[in-house]
Protein backbone atom coordinates (compact mmCIF):
# COMPACT_ATOMS: atom_id res chain seq x y z
CA UNK A 1 0.00 0.00 0.00
CA UNK A 2 1.52 3.05 -1.27
CA UNK A 3 -1.13 5.26 -1.83
CA UNK A 4 -1.54 8.38 -3.71
CA UNK A 5 1.61 10.31 -4.97
CA UNK A 6 1.31 13.21 -1.88
CA UNK A 7 0.06 11.11 1.07
CA UNK A 8 1.52 9.39 3.24
CA UNK A 9 -0.15 7.41 6.32
CA UNK A 10 -0.66 8.11 10.20
CA UNK A 11 -2.14 4.87 11.89
CA UNK A 12 -2.89 3.58 8.41
CA UNK A 13 -5.27 6.71 7.67
CA UNK A 14 -4.17 9.05 4.45
CA UNK A 15 -2.90 12.68 4.92
CA UNK A 16 -1.79 14.69 2.23
CA UNK A 17 1.27 16.56 2.20
CA UNK A 18 2.42 19.47 -0.19
CA UNK A 19 6.03 19.44 -1.63
CA UNK A 20 8.26 20.32 0.62
CA UNK A 21 6.30 19.44 4.06
CA UNK A 22 7.71 18.15 7.29
CA UNK A 23 5.61 15.35 8.51
CA UNK A 24 4.78 17.77 11.72
CA UNK A 25 3.20 20.16 8.93
CA UNK A 26 0.97 18.12 6.66
CA UNK A 27 -0.10 16.35 10.35
CA UNK A 28 -0.97 19.84 11.90
CA UNK A 29 -2.58 21.19 8.48
CA UNK A 30 -4.53 18.14 8.52
CA UNK A 31 -5.71 18.80 11.95
CA UNK A 32 -3.93 15.81 13.60
CA UNK A 33 -1.88 18.18 16.91
CA UNK A 34 -2.05 14.92 18.92
CA UNK A 35 0.95 12.52 17.59
CA UNK A 36 0.44 10.22 20.24
CA UNK A 37 2.82 8.87 23.27
CA UNK A 38 6.45 8.86 23.11
CA UNK A 39 8.58 6.25 23.81
CA UNK A 40 8.96 7.06 27.59
CA UNK A 41 4.99 7.16 27.86
CA UNK A 42 4.62 11.61 27.80
CA UNK A 43 2.59 12.88 25.00
CA UNK A 44 3.58 13.89 21.31
CA UNK A 45 3.16 17.07 19.68
CA UNK A 46 4.47 19.61 17.50
CA UNK A 47 6.57 22.26 19.65
CA UNK A 48 9.56 23.82 19.09
CA UNK A 49 10.27 23.29 15.25
CA UNK A 50 13.76 22.85 15.36
CA UNK A 51 14.47 19.60 16.79
CA UNK A 52 15.30 20.16 20.47
CA UNK A 53 12.90 19.74 22.24
CA UNK A 54 12.60 16.28 20.68
CA UNK A 55 8.15 16.26 21.71
CA UNK A 56 7.55 15.38 18.07
CA UNK A 57 9.07 12.15 17.73
CA UNK A 58 6.89 9.93 16.07
CA UNK A 59 7.85 6.91 14.01
CA UNK A 60 8.23 6.44 10.09
CA UNK A 61 8.24 3.51 8.59
CA UNK A 62 9.77 1.76 11.69
CA UNK A 63 12.37 4.70 12.95
CA UNK A 64 11.87 7.24 15.59
CA UNK A 65 12.79 10.57 14.16
CA UNK A 66 11.36 13.92 15.05
CA UNK A 67 8.64 14.93 12.62
CA UNK A 68 9.79 18.86 12.30
CA UNK A 69 12.93 17.79 10.85
CA UNK A 70 11.49 14.88 8.61
CA UNK A 71 10.42 15.30 5.08
CA UNK A 72 6.98 13.60 3.88
CA UNK A 73 7.50 11.33 1.34
CA UNK A 74 4.58 9.32 -0.61
CA UNK A 75 3.53 5.87 1.36
CA UNK A 76 5.59 6.60 4.44
CA UNK A 77 4.00 5.03 7.72
CA UNK A 78 3.48 6.67 10.65
CA UNK A 79 2.82 6.47 13.81
CA UNK A 80 2.77 7.23 17.13
CA UNK A 81 6.55 6.51 18.70
CA UNK A 82 5.06 4.22 21.47
CA UNK A 83 4.24 0.70 20.64
CA UNK A 84 4.92 1.36 17.00
CA UNK A 85 8.56 -0.06 16.56
CA UNK A 86 8.20 -3.28 14.77
CA UNK B 1 41.05 9.54 7.14
CA UNK B 2 40.49 12.43 5.44
CA UNK B 3 40.93 15.38 7.27
CA UNK B 4 39.36 18.23 5.82
CA UNK B 5 40.20 22.18 7.06
CA UNK B 6 37.21 23.11 8.56
CA UNK B 7 33.45 21.89 9.61
CA UNK B 8 30.97 23.98 9.67
CA UNK B 9 27.80 22.54 11.68
CA UNK B 10 24.47 24.77 10.95
CA UNK B 11 23.00 26.36 7.96
CA UNK B 12 21.83 29.56 8.87
CA UNK B 13 23.14 33.06 9.02
CA UNK B 14 26.14 32.51 10.98
CA UNK B 15 26.81 29.10 9.12
CA UNK B 16 26.50 30.54 6.12
CA UNK B 17 28.24 33.84 6.60
CA UNK B 18 31.51 31.71 8.35
CA UNK B 19 31.45 28.92 5.58
CA UNK B 20 31.38 31.70 2.57
CA UNK B 21 34.17 33.68 4.45
CA UNK B 22 36.59 30.33 5.29
CA UNK B 23 35.91 28.99 1.56
CA UNK B 24 37.29 32.61 0.33
CA UNK B 25 40.03 32.14 2.43
CA UNK B 26 40.81 28.73 0.39
CA UNK B 27 40.10 26.83 3.02
CA UNK B 28 38.42 23.35 2.20
CA UNK B 29 35.07 23.73 4.21
CA UNK B 30 32.47 21.34 4.56
CA UNK B 31 29.15 22.99 5.88
CA UNK B 32 26.24 20.77 7.83
CA UNK B 33 22.60 21.67 7.76
CA UNK B 34 20.33 19.44 9.65
CA UNK B 35 17.14 20.26 7.97
CA UNK B 36 16.90 20.01 4.25
CA UNK B 37 17.31 23.74 3.01
CA UNK B 38 19.87 26.41 4.60
CA UNK B 39 18.14 29.51 5.97
CA UNK B 40 18.26 28.34 9.45
CA UNK B 41 14.72 29.47 11.48
CA UNK B 42 15.34 33.57 10.14
CA UNK B 43 15.79 32.57 6.50
CA UNK B 44 13.21 29.86 6.60
CA UNK B 45 12.23 29.46 3.15
CA UNK B 46 8.45 28.57 1.87
CA UNK B 47 8.92 25.11 0.40
CA UNK B 48 6.52 26.90 -2.75
CA UNK B 49 7.77 30.15 -3.41
CA UNK B 50 4.69 31.48 -4.21
CA UNK B 51 3.20 30.81 -0.56
CA UNK B 52 6.45 33.04 1.17
CA UNK B 53 5.75 34.61 4.08
CA UNK B 54 6.58 38.96 4.08
CA UNK B 55 9.33 39.51 5.88
CA UNK B 56 11.66 42.97 6.19
CA UNK B 57 13.14 43.30 2.77
CA UNK B 58 16.43 44.09 3.67
CA UNK B 59 16.44 40.20 5.88
CA UNK B 60 15.66 38.76 2.57
CA UNK B 61 18.58 41.05 0.85
CA UNK B 62 20.85 39.78 3.34
CA UNK B 63 19.89 36.42 2.68
CA UNK B 64 20.57 36.53 -1.30
CA UNK B 65 23.73 38.01 -0.50
CA UNK B 66 24.97 35.48 2.12
CA UNK B 67 23.49 32.70 -0.56
CA UNK B 68 25.67 34.62 -3.51
CA UNK B 69 28.71 34.45 -1.39
CA UNK B 70 28.65 31.00 -0.36
CA UNK B 71 28.00 29.98 -4.19
CA UNK B 72 31.47 31.26 -4.98
CA UNK B 73 33.54 29.17 -2.80
CA UNK B 74 33.85 25.78 -3.25
CA UNK B 75 32.17 24.76 0.23
CA UNK B 76 30.67 21.25 0.16
CA UNK B 77 27.08 21.44 1.43
CA UNK B 78 25.53 18.45 3.74
CA UNK B 79 22.13 19.16 4.12
CA UNK B 80 19.86 16.98 6.38
CA UNK B 81 23.66 16.11 8.30
CA UNK B 82 23.14 17.31 11.93
CA UNK B 83 25.88 17.12 14.49
CA UNK B 84 25.91 14.49 17.28
CA UNK B 85 29.11 15.43 19.30
CA UNK B 86 32.77 15.80 19.31
CA UNK B 87 34.15 12.56 20.91
CA UNK B 88 37.20 12.34 23.15
CA UNK B 89 39.24 11.40 20.33
CA UNK B 90 38.16 14.77 18.26
CA UNK B 91 36.72 12.94 15.65
CA UNK B 92 33.42 15.33 14.87
CA UNK B 93 30.18 12.75 14.49
CA UNK B 94 27.58 13.97 11.97
CA UNK B 95 24.33 11.94 11.78
CA UNK B 96 23.34 11.81 8.30
CA UNK B 97 19.60 11.69 8.92
CA UNK B 98 18.78 10.30 5.59
CA UNK B 99 20.93 7.43 5.97
CA UNK B 100 20.04 6.56 9.29
CA UNK B 101 23.70 6.71 10.32
CA UNK B 102 26.59 8.48 12.05
CA UNK B 103 29.62 9.43 10.15
CA UNK B 104 33.09 10.10 11.52
CA UNK B 105 34.80 12.99 10.47
CA UNK B 106 37.97 15.37 10.77
CA UNK B 107 38.87 18.46 10.47
CA UNK B 108 41.73 21.00 12.00
CA UNK B 109 38.42 23.58 13.09
CA UNK B 110 34.76 23.15 13.91
CA UNK B 111 32.87 26.01 13.56
CA UNK B 112 29.41 25.69 16.00
CA UNK B 113 26.60 27.83 14.63
CA UNK B 114 23.52 25.89 15.82
CA UNK B 115 21.86 28.09 16.46
CA UNK B 116 20.04 29.54 20.46
CA UNK B 117 17.04 28.41 21.72
CA UNK B 118 13.22 30.06 22.70
CA UNK B 119 13.19 30.14 26.27
CA UNK B 120 9.36 29.48 26.93
CA UNK B 121 8.46 29.55 31.26
CA UNK B 122 6.33 26.95 32.55
CA UNK B 123 2.70 27.11 33.07
CA UNK B 124 0.12 24.54 33.76
CA UNK B 125 -1.16 22.63 30.49
CA UNK B 126 2.28 24.33 28.20
CA UNK B 127 2.59 20.38 27.59
CA UNK B 128 -0.84 20.28 25.79
CA UNK B 129 -1.26 19.19 22.03
CA UNK B 130 -1.79 22.46 20.62
CA UNK B 131 1.01 24.30 22.23
CA UNK B 132 4.04 25.28 20.91
CA UNK B 133 6.94 27.89 20.81
CA UNK B 134 6.09 31.31 18.85
CA UNK B 135 8.88 30.70 17.27
CA UNK B 136 8.13 26.77 15.96
CA UNK B 137 4.94 28.47 14.85
CA UNK B 138 6.16 30.93 12.77
CA UNK B 139 8.53 28.28 11.27
CA UNK B 140 5.98 26.09 9.98
CA UNK B 141 4.06 29.24 8.80
CA UNK B 142 7.38 30.26 6.95
CA UNK B 143 8.17 26.97 5.11
CA UNK B 144 4.46 25.95 4.37
CA UNK B 145 3.07 30.05 3.91
CA UNK B 146 0.20 29.23 5.48
CA UNK B 147 -1.10 31.12 8.52
CA UNK B 148 -1.80 27.96 11.16
CA UNK B 149 -5.43 27.33 11.44
CA UNK B 150 -8.33 27.68 13.91
CA UNK B 151 -8.26 30.28 16.59
CA UNK B 152 -4.50 31.30 18.04
CA UNK B 153 -3.53 33.01 21.06
CA UNK B 154 0.26 34.22 21.57
CA UNK B 155 1.45 34.91 25.16
CA UNK B 156 4.78 35.40 27.04
CA UNK B 157 6.86 38.34 26.20
CA UNK B 158 9.14 39.50 23.34
CA UNK B 159 9.18 41.56 19.46
CA UNK B 160 9.00 37.74 18.32
CA UNK B 161 5.15 38.06 19.41
CA UNK B 162 4.38 40.55 17.23
CA UNK B 163 6.55 39.39 14.18
CA UNK B 164 4.32 36.20 14.22
CA UNK B 165 0.98 37.77 14.84
CA UNK B 166 1.60 40.14 11.73
CA UNK B 167 2.61 37.47 9.67
CA UNK B 168 -0.73 35.55 10.87
CA UNK B 169 -2.59 38.68 9.95
CA UNK B 170 -0.92 39.38 6.03
CA UNK B 171 -2.07 35.21 5.71
CA UNK B 172 -5.54 35.47 6.93
CA UNK B 173 -5.79 34.50 10.61
CA UNK B 174 -5.07 36.87 12.72
CA UNK B 175 -4.56 35.61 16.44
CA UNK B 176 -7.39 35.94 18.76
CA UNK B 177 -5.53 38.43 20.84
CA UNK B 178 -1.17 38.76 21.94
CA UNK B 179 -0.55 38.28 25.79
CA UNK B 180 2.09 40.65 26.39
CA UNK B 181 3.93 40.06 30.14
CA UNK B 182 5.51 43.12 30.01
CA UNK B 183 3.44 46.31 30.88
CA UNK B 184 6.14 49.30 29.93
CA UNK B 185 6.53 48.87 26.34
CA UNK B 186 5.19 51.72 25.18
CA UNK B 187 6.92 53.61 28.09
CA UNK B 188 7.94 56.88 26.18
CA UNK B 189 11.49 57.28 28.06
CA UNK B 190 12.10 53.65 27.64
CA UNK B 191 11.39 53.77 23.75
CA UNK B 192 13.48 56.90 23.17
CA UNK B 193 16.12 54.53 23.77
CA UNK B 194 15.23 52.09 21.28
CA UNK B 195 15.41 55.52 18.61
CA UNK B 196 19.15 54.56 18.41
CA UNK B 197 18.30 51.42 16.22
CA UNK B 198 15.99 53.28 13.33
CA UNK B 199 16.06 49.82 11.60
CA UNK B 200 13.76 48.08 14.94
CA UNK B 201 11.45 51.08 15.15
CA UNK B 202 10.34 50.48 11.65
CA UNK B 203 10.05 46.63 11.33
CA UNK B 204 8.32 47.03 14.91
CA UNK B 205 5.84 49.84 13.30
CA UNK B 206 4.59 48.11 10.74
CA UNK B 207 3.75 44.82 12.79
CA UNK B 208 1.95 46.87 15.12
CA UNK B 209 0.05 49.18 12.14
CA UNK B 210 -0.57 46.13 10.48
CA UNK B 211 -1.89 44.38 13.99
CA UNK B 212 -3.95 47.46 14.78
CA UNK B 213 -6.01 47.57 11.19
CA UNK B 214 -7.18 43.63 11.76
CA UNK B 215 -7.80 44.65 15.64
CA UNK B 216 -5.65 42.52 17.24
CA UNK B 217 -5.30 43.29 20.78
CA UNK B 218 -2.31 43.43 22.05
CA UNK B 219 -2.73 43.16 25.54
CA UNK B 220 0.14 44.73 27.73
CA UNK B 221 0.17 43.45 31.52
CA UNK B 222 -1.75 40.34 30.45
CA UNK B 223 -0.58 37.11 31.34
CA UNK B 224 -1.74 33.28 30.47
CA UNK B 225 -2.34 31.77 33.89
CA UNK B 226 -3.04 28.19 32.61
CA UNK B 227 -4.56 26.25 29.61
CA UNK B 228 -6.80 23.16 29.87
CA UNK B 229 -7.92 21.06 27.43
CA UNK B 230 -11.56 21.38 26.49
CA UNK B 231 -13.74 17.76 26.06
CA UNK B 232 -13.50 18.99 22.04
CA UNK B 233 -9.81 18.95 21.72
CA UNK B 234 -9.39 22.43 22.01
CA UNK B 235 -7.78 24.73 25.13
CA UNK B 236 -9.43 26.85 27.12
CA UNK B 237 -6.92 29.52 28.83
CA UNK B 238 -7.33 31.62 31.68
CA UNK B 239 -5.75 34.97 31.07
CA UNK B 240 -5.11 37.56 34.06
CA UNK B 241 -4.93 41.01 32.58
CA UNK B 242 -2.64 43.92 34.25
CA UNK B 243 -5.42 45.47 36.46
CA UNK B 244 -5.95 41.64 38.00
CA UNK B 245 -9.20 40.18 36.50
CA UNK B 246 -9.05 36.90 35.34
CA UNK B 247 -11.04 36.12 32.03
CA UNK B 248 -11.24 32.50 29.38
CA UNK B 249 -11.16 32.06 26.02
CA UNK B 250 -11.13 28.74 23.87
CA UNK B 251 -8.66 28.82 21.13
CA UNK B 252 -7.37 25.57 19.14
CA UNK B 253 -3.74 26.18 19.14
CA UNK B 254 -1.38 28.73 21.59
CA UNK B 255 2.02 29.60 21.02
CA UNK B 256 4.41 30.44 24.00
CA UNK B 257 7.20 32.68 23.79
CA UNK B 258 9.56 34.58 26.88
CA UNK B 259 12.70 35.48 24.55
CA UNK B 260 15.75 33.48 23.14
CA UNK B 261 19.04 32.39 24.60
CA UNK B 262 22.12 31.22 23.67
CA UNK B 263 22.39 27.27 23.80
CA UNK B 264 26.71 27.79 24.20
CA UNK B 265 26.18 25.97 27.45
CA UNK B 266 25.66 22.78 26.22
CA UNK B 267 28.26 22.48 22.83
CA UNK B 268 31.70 21.55 23.28
CA UNK B 269 34.65 23.17 24.18
CA UNK B 270 37.91 23.34 22.66
CA UNK B 271 40.41 21.25 24.79
CA UNK B 272 43.71 22.76 23.16
CA UNK B 273 46.72 20.49 23.81
CA UNK B 274 44.56 17.24 23.17
CA UNK B 275 45.90 15.01 20.31
CA UNK B 276 43.33 15.27 17.67
CA UNK B 277 41.15 17.92 18.90
CA UNK B 278 40.15 20.41 16.59
CA UNK B 279 39.96 24.25 17.05
CA UNK B 280 36.10 24.62 18.06
CA UNK B 281 34.64 28.07 17.75
CA UNK B 282 31.25 29.09 18.58
CA UNK B 283 29.30 31.60 16.07
CA UNK B 284 26.11 33.44 16.01
CA UNK B 285 22.92 32.70 18.52
CA UNK B 286 24.39 29.69 19.88
CA UNK B 287 27.51 31.62 21.41
CA UNK B 288 25.21 34.88 22.03
CA UNK B 289 21.56 35.53 21.02
CA UNK B 290 21.49 38.49 19.65
CA UNK B 291 20.07 38.08 16.22
CA UNK B 292 20.45 37.83 12.71
CA UNK B 293 22.26 40.77 12.03
CA UNK B 294 24.77 39.99 14.46
CA UNK B 295 24.40 36.24 13.62
CA UNK B 296 26.20 37.51 10.23
CA UNK B 297 28.99 39.26 11.69
CA UNK B 298 30.10 36.56 14.66
CA UNK B 299 29.89 33.80 11.72
CA UNK B 300 32.76 36.09 9.91
CA UNK B 301 34.14 36.52 13.15
CA UNK B 302 34.56 33.02 13.65
CA UNK B 303 35.77 32.62 10.50
CA UNK B 304 38.41 34.68 10.80
CA UNK B 305 39.72 33.35 14.47
CA UNK B 306 39.88 30.15 12.17
CA UNK B 307 42.18 31.25 9.63
CA UNK B 308 44.40 33.27 12.10
CA UNK B 309 44.84 30.04 13.49
CA UNK B 310 44.91 27.41 10.16
CA UNK B 311 46.52 30.29 7.95
CA UNK B 312 48.31 32.82 10.01
CA UNK B 313 47.54 36.65 9.38
CA UNK B 314 45.13 38.70 11.63
CA UNK B 315 42.11 39.11 9.16
CA UNK B 316 40.58 42.17 10.26
CA UNK B 317 37.37 42.12 12.71
CA UNK B 318 36.89 45.24 13.49
CA UNK B 319 33.67 46.22 11.41
CA UNK B 320 31.81 42.81 12.13
CA UNK B 321 32.42 44.07 16.09
CA UNK B 322 30.94 47.38 15.40
CA UNK B 323 27.85 45.34 14.48
CA UNK B 324 27.77 42.78 17.15
CA UNK B 325 28.38 45.38 19.95
CA UNK B 326 25.27 47.42 18.23
CA UNK B 327 23.33 44.41 18.74
CA UNK B 328 24.03 43.63 22.35
CA UNK B 329 22.96 47.28 23.35
CA UNK B 330 19.49 47.02 21.46
CA UNK B 331 18.97 43.50 22.42
CA UNK B 332 19.73 44.77 25.93
CA UNK B 333 17.38 47.73 25.07
CA UNK B 334 14.78 45.26 24.05
CA UNK B 335 15.16 43.23 27.25
CA UNK B 336 14.84 46.30 29.30
CA UNK B 337 11.03 47.12 27.49
CA UNK B 338 9.84 43.73 27.39
CA UNK B 339 10.10 40.89 30.43
CA UNK B 340 12.00 38.13 30.22
CA UNK B 341 12.45 37.85 33.94
CA UNK B 342 11.98 34.37 35.01
CA UNK B 343 8.87 35.66 36.83
CA UNK B 344 7.96 33.87 40.07
CA UNK B 345 7.42 30.48 39.35
CA UNK B 346 6.88 29.43 42.74
CA UNK B 347 3.32 30.44 42.56
CA UNK B 348 2.68 27.30 40.11
CA UNK B 349 0.72 25.04 41.22
CA UNK B 350 2.42 21.73 42.49
CA UNK B 351 1.04 19.55 39.39
CA UNK B 352 2.51 22.04 36.74
CA UNK B 353 4.86 19.68 34.40
CA UNK B 354 8.19 20.82 34.41
CA UNK B 355 9.98 18.48 32.91
CA UNK B 356 8.13 17.68 29.18
CA UNK B 357 9.73 14.94 28.56
CA UNK B 358 9.53 12.48 31.44
CA UNK B 359 6.08 14.24 33.03
CA UNK B 360 7.91 15.43 36.17
CA UNK B 361 6.51 17.98 37.91
CA UNK B 362 7.19 21.09 40.23
CA UNK B 363 6.11 19.50 43.52
CA UNK B 364 8.59 16.66 42.40
CA UNK B 365 11.62 19.49 42.44
CA UNK B 366 10.30 20.81 45.79
CA UNK B 367 9.90 17.97 47.60
CA UNK B 368 13.28 16.48 46.33
CA UNK B 369 14.42 19.84 47.17
CA UNK B 370 13.09 19.67 50.89
CA UNK B 371 15.14 16.87 52.23
CA UNK B 372 17.80 17.67 54.55
CA UNK B 373 20.42 16.80 52.40
CA UNK B 374 19.72 19.36 49.55
CA UNK B 375 20.40 18.47 46.46
CA UNK B 376 23.36 19.56 44.00
CA UNK B 377 22.02 20.09 39.92
CA UNK B 378 23.76 16.98 39.38
CA UNK B 379 21.41 15.39 41.71
CA UNK B 380 18.59 16.93 40.70
CA UNK B 381 19.50 15.25 37.50
CA UNK B 382 20.10 12.05 38.23
CA UNK B 383 17.51 11.27 41.35
CA UNK B 384 14.75 13.91 40.15
CA UNK B 385 15.04 12.88 36.29
CA UNK B 386 14.90 16.78 35.84
CA UNK B 387 17.72 17.24 32.01
CA UNK B 388 17.36 13.72 32.38
CA UNK B 389 14.74 13.42 29.45
CA UNK B 390 14.62 13.40 25.86
CA UNK B 391 15.07 17.43 25.28
CA UNK B 392 18.39 16.63 27.61
CA UNK B 393 17.08 19.57 29.92
CA UNK B 394 16.65 22.55 26.88
CA UNK B 395 13.44 23.17 28.05
CA UNK B 396 13.55 22.57 32.10
CA UNK B 397 16.41 22.80 33.69
CA UNK B 398 16.82 27.12 33.59
CA UNK B 399 13.20 26.53 35.41
CA UNK B 400 14.18 24.04 37.60
CA UNK B 401 17.66 26.34 38.57
CA UNK B 402 15.07 29.00 39.13
CA UNK B 403 13.35 27.04 41.62
CA UNK B 404 16.43 25.81 43.66
CA UNK B 405 18.40 29.56 43.84
CA UNK B 406 14.79 31.77 44.47
CA UNK B 407 14.76 30.15 48.25
CA UNK B 408 17.97 30.14 48.99
CA UNK B 409 18.77 33.35 47.15
CA UNK B 410 22.18 31.57 45.90
CA UNK B 411 23.57 31.76 42.37
CA UNK B 412 21.51 29.82 39.79
CA UNK B 413 22.88 26.74 38.28
CA UNK B 414 23.51 26.31 34.52
CA UNK B 415 22.34 23.94 32.14
CA UNK B 416 26.04 22.81 32.60
CA UNK B 417 25.44 22.05 36.26
CA UNK B 418 22.71 19.67 35.83
CA UNK B 419 23.72 18.15 32.44
CA UNK B 420 27.46 18.87 31.73
CA UNK B 421 28.54 18.88 28.47
CA UNK B 422 28.27 15.42 26.34
CA UNK B 423 27.46 13.67 23.05
CA UNK B 424 25.36 12.77 21.64
CA UNK B 425 23.84 16.08 21.06
CA UNK B 426 20.61 14.88 20.71
CA UNK B 427 19.19 11.21 21.43
CA UNK B 428 20.88 8.66 18.66
CA UNK B 429 19.09 5.58 17.35
CA UNK B 430 22.12 2.86 18.76
CA UNK B 431 21.82 1.24 15.43
CA UNK B 432 22.99 4.63 14.00
CA UNK B 433 25.64 4.65 15.81
CA UNK B 434 26.35 0.66 15.23
CA UNK B 435 26.85 1.36 11.66
CA UNK B 436 28.85 4.60 12.16
CA UNK B 437 31.91 5.12 9.71
CA UNK B 438 34.32 6.53 8.96
CA UNK B 439 33.08 9.67 6.19
CA UNK B 440 36.16 8.39 3.61
CA UNK B 441 35.43 5.19 3.78
CA UNK B 442 32.55 4.73 1.86
CA UNK B 443 31.77 8.59 0.94
CA UNK B 444 34.25 10.47 -1.70
CA UNK B 445 35.25 13.60 0.10
CA UNK B 446 34.69 15.60 -2.88
CA UNK B 447 30.71 13.87 -2.88
CA UNK B 448 27.96 16.17 -3.16
CA UNK B 449 24.56 15.11 -1.63
CA UNK B 450 21.35 16.98 -1.33
CA UNK B 451 18.32 16.02 0.36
Amino acid sequence: MTGAPHQFFWEHRPVEFEASDSIAAALVRAGIVDFGSRPDGSGARYFCGIGACQACVVSVDGVLVEACLTPAHAGQQVRPARGSVP
Amino acid sequence: MTVRDVIVIGGGPAGVAAAAELGRAGLEVTLCEQGSALGGAIHRQAGDPSRSVPVPSAQSARWRRLQAALAATKAEILTRHAFAGLDGTGAVLIEDRGRGRVISMRAKALVLAVGGLERVMPRPGWHLPGVMTAGGMQLMMKATGRAPAGAVLLAGSGPLLLAVAAQMTVLGNPPVAILERSRQVLSPLRAARLLLRPAYIAEAAGYMARLFRAGVPWRLGATLQALRPTGAGRLEAVIVDAAGVESRVTVDKVALHDGLRSSSDRLPVAAPGRDGQPLVVMAGDCREALGGLAAIADGRKAAHDVIAQLLGGAPDSAADNQVIDGERQAQRTLAGLFDFGSGDLSVLPDDTILCQCEGGTVGDLKRLLASDDRPSPREVKLNGRFGMGACQGRFCVEWAGVLMAQPTGGPQPSAADFAGRRWPMRPLAITSLLDAVADDATLPASSEESD
